[in-house]
């Protein structure tokens, strides 16, 4: 429970008017969410559950499977384990969502967010302005920016030109400058909610440990940080998962190459469903996917548990 | 499930402020060295945020525009803005993607907020899976859905209505949506609440007259996400969408990368600068309202 | 009162949703009751040479069948997306088109999932049939020997060479190459005598996508006389020496800095470039390339270049060792299909023979530069006249080869180009990236269906 049930007022708030409701009053207060879990139920679940039966056979969009489908058992799954550029993709989305997510956006969003505490209120805007500005616009558009920026003929180079460093980065460093790219677009998720987080973090506090002498990175370990712990996760979380499935950005910059260098799971799969038309095996990929997602999330509320 | 930290009634509301205020307390030649050393490297991280951007907006106005940075100069022309400013290609695939987004965020955001009042106010033992699985979904690959979603928009004769595209888009960003109006709806103290039901009031009457009024901060934010999300998407109005003058501008511009004829990369630009001023307008306009403070109001604590 | 606004707000939302969806759906059932033809076709890019067409088309159509109308359906996408949505419509009667224009490489796959109808009742009472070559007749048979597309238009694929540069080098403006051998012997002495020019492109990498496997390794491969796949037997080609070889001479292109930079050509953009920015800046003397190259320099074309017709030279591209032919061409090309669920073959097979008569196909080749497949066509002095390279290209239809016509070959052309890719970027040996191929070929189409050509 620790994870999810804010504490606080609201629990507080409504352990008075808990009392012993019968379930006519459960029904009536869950009425609201009728809306969503009707839709949640029509346009997600089904479809879900349709991938869920679809992974293990060998439908297609086109040829032999779109005709006669066959159920496959675990076929797609062994095939996809045995599989090369299956594994290259497992590593790439690692890599890419620990690089960019929990690593890059993460610490740069939690720096941002403390350097902006002490920062002069016009560097502090700009530089939220800047950041924001990368965050809303759209992915495609990040993707093209990006390309730009990193090509052989691309600003970088112009700037780093004088070192004799010039090279596109997209074929030489692709799983970085995409992971790159996604920091760029996806901090100010991060930044935001650290700000939030930082500024609830009574003054009091601060201003007793700095008495005390504590000073820079113990005063963030000892104070700040399991202040905002629960944050923490729960941003970790989010972003975790949001990146674990970014696509557009990719296809945009690489389209997954050279080569398959930058091809994680999500590009890997779009190619198997639908360029080569195998949906059976590209939602078998996607289950895959899903399951990332959940050790990712698990991993996070153990890390949370132990430490409280 | 108690809480080891006490949320003051209230603290919502002063947070707000309180961020924008909260400012370094200079205190001797040492901090301020310090302080110095804070504002160059804040300023240097916004550079490098800023550097790749520019590209975009530069290459927009230049008629010789390619991959580099460079100032238009004498070179400086509307011709990329006219040669993209068409009905086909810019007017009306924008309006689509307006009609679309717009109506795909108002959805989403009615929906969740009304679904994250109960999940916000009361407990119930199914609370804690629902929360989870909500949290779970907003990582949902939705491309890997896209077959069975057409199969299911056939067989309800939605297949290629704006409707329905509208209402499955919007439920696309509804476990966002909900995850992050709950928390926000956490952040507005209950005691307020109280005082109306012992009044009388009905829930939906304490949602309309007590929690939203303060949590408008908290919605732009849900508004923005759930908008930036949508008018990017450009996989679900093309597979949903078969008439071509309904599709909107995120397929357009997804297109304008061809593989047949050349890059403009001056025309890109430009196509990319007008595709990306609604978004850029919407927050103006939101983070305007909000006295400048966008921020994520009720801090995100799951 | 306030209360009651933010409810009917909601409502309102919600019932203008359901109305809308309503609204949508009775429209959508309208327009497939009418009389309406529905033509799918791919629109990708700025161009318009399709859609200007059979805008044409449709008004010719119209006026001369009274009451019968033609619907265009465009489907804004690459070539991935093209057919991911066209196979979705296609699956369900309520949103099928009646007419889809599919590539001949994968119209075989729509062919076995029965989205398409075969077209033999109607062809063997069509007069103008016999017009078209036997060649292209085949170009959309299925296994099953019936015939389910009306091809309208061909490809082939050859040398393309910079003159001045070629003069430059003090090499013949009647270039003809005759063996590997020669071909990378003029490579050598262009890189020797030209520094800053790129001897010659070949495509070679997953980003060109099938344009690395056709125009770049199948030229290469079915020029040592040896096959992907046998039809006949149903076998897939796996280790195969003729596949090293072919591997082998692109490591030698690219080992020896013969072909663009790594980082050139295995970018997305490396066919736009070479068509668009190194032949005319004459920064590059030769390329490996299809015959629609001129379409892009002419007055209608991407990237018009008046002097093309006196720089450019053509040359076709020899076997290995100037066996069989001494040349070789890989044709593809597009046809119109009918599908399984057409509300009105009788209309849909009238606005099929309306795309492909003389009169249109005629036009049709000369605006997109294709290399015809009707025999009056191809001797149709208009058609002819439009385009000094057209000749050329016609000429090597007798030596062309057509990929495997097999469900299976989108993958395992893949499988090409990761191999390809692999050797240009020195990853793997090319007789290492052939053993990756072939483990890679078994496991797409299962060993039994493999074997040594």
């Amino acid at each position: 429970m620790a994870t999810l049930t804010r504490p606080g007022s609201p629990e507080t708030g409504t352990e008075l008017h808990r009392r012993t409701h019968p379930l006519r009053v459960d029904i009536a207060r869950a009425l609201p969410l009728t809306p969503a879990v009707v839709l949640l139920l029509v346009f997600l679940a089904g479809p879900i559950l349709w991938c869920c039966y679809a992974a293990f056979t060998d439908t297609a969009l086109t040829g032999a499977g779109s005709g006669a489908t066959r159920f496959v058992g675990l076929d797609n799954f062994r095939q996809a384990f045995g599989s090369d550029a299956f594994r290259n993709s497992v590593v790439l989305t690692l890599v890419f969502t620990v690089l960019s997510a929990v690593v890059g956006q993460n610490l740069l969003g939690l720096a941002l967010a403390l350097l902006q505490k002490r920062a002069a209120r016009v560097v502090r805007m700009l530089v939220g302005t800047a950041v924001i500005g990368a965050w809303v616009i759209p992915e495609v558009v990040a993707g093209y920016v990006w390309y730009a920026f990193l090509a052989k003929d691309g600003t970088l180079n112009e700037i780093i030109g004088t070192l004799g460093l010039g090279q596109n980065w997209l074929y030489t460093l692709p799983i970085l400058a995409v992971s790159i790219a996604n920091v760029w677009r996806g901090t100010a998720f991060s930044m935001l909610v650290y700000n939030a987080a930082l500024s609830e973090i009574p003054q009091e506090i601060e201003e007793a440990a700095e008495m005390d002498g504590a000073t820079g990175f113990s005063r963030l370990r000892y104070v700040t940080i399991p202040m905002i712990r629960r944050t923490v996760t729960t941003n970790l979380m989010l972003i975790t998962l949001q990146t674990l499935s970014v696509f557009g950005l990719i296809y945009t910059m690489t389209k997954g190459g050279p080569g398959t260098k930058s091809q994680t799971l999500p590009l890997y799969m779009y190619e198997q469903a639908f360029s080569f038309s195998q949906l059976g095996y590209g939602t078998a990929i996607a289950l895959v996917l899903l399951a990332v997602g959940a050790v990712f999330s698990v991993v996070y509320m153990r890390l949370l548990r132990e430490e409280a | 499930m108690s809480g080891q930290t006490t949320t003051v009634p209230g603290a919502a509301v002063t947070r707000l402020s309180k961020q924008v205020v909260a400012t370094a307390h200079p205190r001797g030649p040492r901090t301020w060295v310090a302080t110095g050393v804070v504002n160059v490297v804040t300023a240097a991280i916004g550079l490098a945020f800023l550097v790749p951007m520019l590209w975009v907006v530069f290459a927009a106005f230049n008629a010789r525009a390619g991959l580099k940075v460079e100032w238009p100069g004498s070179n400086f022309s509307l011709d990329n803005f006219r040669a993209v400013m068409t009905p086909e290609t810019t007017y009306r695939p924008m309006w689509n993607g307006l009609v679309l987004c717009v109506g795909a965020a108002a959805i989403a955001i009615v929906v969740a907020t009304l679904a994250a009042y109960p999940l916000s106010r009361f407990q119930t033992r199914y609370k804690r899976p629902f929360l989870l699985t909500i949290l779970f979904s907003t990582g949902l690959p939705i491309t890997a859905i896209m077959v069975p979603v057409y199969g299911l928009f056939v067989q309800l004769n939605l297949i290629d209505t704006l409707g329905g595209t509208i209402a499955f888009m919007a439920t696309t960003s509804l476990p966002i949506s909900i995850f992050l109006t709950k928390n926000f709806m956490d952040g507005v103290p209950i005691s307020l609440e109280e005082a109306a039901w012992t009044d009388g009031a009905s829930s939906m009457q304490t949602l309309r007259y007590v929690v939203l009024p303060l949590m408008w901060p908290g919605l732009s934010v849900v508004t923005i996400f759930t908008f930036i999300g949508l008018w990017g998407n450009f996989f679900i109005p093309f597979v949903l969408l078969l008439s071509p003058d309904r599709l909107p501008a995120s397929v357009s511009i997804f297109t304008f990368f061809g593989q047949y004829g050349s890059v403009q990369w001056g025309q890109l630009a430009a196509y990319s600068v007008l595709y990306t001023l609604p978004v850029i307008l919407l927050y103006l306009l939101l983070s305007r309202r909000l006295g400048g403070a966008f921020t994520f109001g009720g801090a995100l604590k799951g | 009162m306030r209360r009651r606004s933010f409810l009917t707000a909601a409502g309102l939302g919600a019932g203008a949703l359901f109305g809308t969806a309503a609204c949508g759906g009775g429209g959508s059932s309208e327009s497939s009751g009418s009389a309406a033809t529905k033509v799918a076709y791919q629109q990708w890019g700025s161009g318009t040479i399709m859609k200007d067409y059979l805008t044409g088309v449709k008004t010719a159509y119209e006026s001369a069948n009274s009451g019968k109308t033609m619907e265009l359906l465009p489907i804004v996408a690459s070539e991935n997306d093209y057919y991911t949505k066209l196979q979705l419509m296609m699956r369900s009667p309520r949103t099928s088109p009646d007419v889809v224009y599919e590539d001949t490489f994968l119209i075989n796959s729509d062919i076995t999932a029965g989205y398409l109808q075969p077209l033999d009742a109607q062809l063997e009472k069509w007069d103008e049939w016999s017009q078209f070559q036997d060649i292209a007749k085949g170009a959309a048979k299925a296994a099953d020997g019936k015939t389910y597309g009306i091809p309208d238009g061909t490809d082939t694929r050859a040398l393309w060479f910079n003159k001045d540069l070629f003069a430059k080098a003090g090499l013949p403006a009647d270039w003809a190459p005759t063996s590997w051998d020669d071909l990378l012997a003029a490579a050598r002495e262009l890189k020797g005598k030209l520094p800053g020019v790129t001897p010659i492109n070949v495509y070679a990498g997953k980003a060109a996508g099938e344009a690395a496997s056709m125009q770049g390794f199948e030229m290469l491969f079915y020029g040592t006389g040896s096959t992907l796949y046998d039809p006949k037997a149903d076998k897939w080609n796996v280790a195969s020496p003729e596949f090293r070889d072919a591997l082998t001479l692109l490591k030698t292109l690219y080992d020896e800095k013969l072909c663009p930079d790594p980082q050139i050509a295995l970018d997305a953009q490396v066919g736009t470039r070479v068509q668009e920015e190194f032949l005319p800046g004459s920064t590059m003397a030769i390329a490996l390339d299809g015959s629609w190259l001129s379409g892009t320099w002419l007055e209608s074309g991407g990237a018009p270049w008046a002097e093309w017709n006196d720089v450019m030279g053509t040359a076709p591209m020899p076997t290995k060792t100037a066996s069989g032919d001494g040349k070789i061409s890989m044709s593809g090309g597009w046809t119109w299909a009918m599908t399984k669920n057409a509300a009105n073959p009788d209309d849909a097979w009238k606005v099929m023979s309306t795309l492909t008569s003389f009169e249109n196909n005629v036009k049709y080749n000369i605006a997109s530069a294709a290399v015809a497949v009707r025999k009056d066509v191809a001797e149709d002095p208009q058609y002819t006249g439009s385009n000094p390279t057209l000749e050329f290209f016609s000429s090597l239809v007798p030596v062309t080869q057509y990929r495997p016509q097999n469900t299976d070959y989108p993958r395992v052309s893949n499988e090409i180009q990761v191999a390809m890719e692999a050797v240009v970027t020195g990853q793997a040996s090319p007789s290492e990236a052939a053993d990756s191929y072939d483990e890679a070929v078994k496991g797409i189409v299962g060993e039994d269906k493999t074997a040594t050509l």
